[in-house]
């Protein structure tokens, strides 16, 4: 009878310290570390509680009060894991996608604008024997063309579009 | 040292749960099969942030060590086979500590210090990239 007296809060001390070794193995692995939080409260709270039951009966602390230290370090390590979270998101901007969508539309409309602005675009419609053609050119693509041509070089570039009926 | 003994020591319960544990890690990355993808436990890091962390990829790197594929669990996480080491040589320790500890009763405080100072060293030299990367972003 003496012995269990002296030996209370021993068993709560033990499981104390194995839920705090476990929560700080689990609290360094960012994939599972936010969740480590709640074993972590669980060791703290079995080693208060061993704690206080080994204070009243005069037993050894050892062991408890290697939990509740542990526990507590774990459970700080992770509960930094939620602002590791946040900075990650916020370093990855995912909150500004819709910004993000419409800077890489802008980019490839003035892709676009600025293909077309040299380019002679030929439109075509057959209709049995009728045929009608439109061509558009600037004036700047066609000065270019008789530069290249002087030089040797035919790089223009022409659009065609037919549409048959 | 009889049953009811062995029960009455601290530090053989808490190797024997520890072991456990790392069994049933073992357990865990052996049943589950990285071609099929069916691990329970996902990256909550991910799930929040879109982002995958360092840790990602662990429980495959674990499976894919057990089956001896050792390149591909390289490839799933760089740092899956020293984190592996980690857990088997704690596993071995575990088991050969208790044994020392209940033969050798005059050096079980040497034992135990031992024990801590040298797990301890282990985990900060295994589990130090994930380390950096939390104080880097927190």
């Amino acid at each position: 009878m003496e012995e269990a007296k002296n030996n209370s809060g021993q068993n709560l001390g033990i499981a104390a310290l194995i839920t705090a070794i476990i929560t700080f193995v689990m609290a360094v692995i960012p994939c599972v570390g936010m969740i480590a939080i709640i074993p972590g409260i669980i060791a703290i709270v079995l080693a208060a509680i061993g704690l206080s039951q080994a204070q009243r009966s005069d037993s050894p602390r050892g062991v408890i009060m290697a939990g509740l230290i542990i526990g507590v370090i774990a459970t700080m390590i992770s509960f930094s894991q939620y602002f590791v979270a946040g900075k990650f998101a916020k370093k990855f901007d995912k909150d500004n996608w819709p910004a993000r969508i419409e800077e890489i539309m802008n980019d490839v409309q003035d892709n676009v604008i600025r293909d077309l602005e040299d380019a002679n675009v030929s439109i075509k419609v057959e209709d049995g024997d009728e045929k009608v053609e439109i061509n558009v050119g600037t004036g700047k693509s066609d000065k270019k063309k008789i530069l290249e041509e002087l030089e040797g070089a035919d790089s223009t570039k022409n659009v065609s579009i037919t549409i048959r009926k | 040292m009889n049953k009811r003994a062995w029960l009455n020591e601290p530090y053989l319960i808490i190797n024997f749960v520890l072991a456990g544990v790392i069994m049933l890690i073992m357990i865990y990355s052996g049943i589950f099969s990285p071609d099929k993808d069916d691990y329970p436990v996902v990256c909550i890091h991910e799930k929040l942030t879109g982002e995958p962390c360092v840790s990602c990829g662990l429980s495959h790197s674990f499976s894919l060590i057990i089956r001896g594929r050792i390149d591909e669990a390289y490839e799933w996480n760089k740092y899956g086979m020293r984190i592996f080491l980690f857990f088997a040589g704690q596993l071995f320790i575990r088991f050969v500590f208790s044994v020392i500890y209940a033969n050798h009763p005059d050096s079980r405080n040497q034992l135990i210090i031992y024990d801590i100072i040298g797990s301890s060293a282990l985990f900060l030299i295994v589990f130090m990239p994930f380390l950096i990367w939390i104080i880097k972003f927190s």
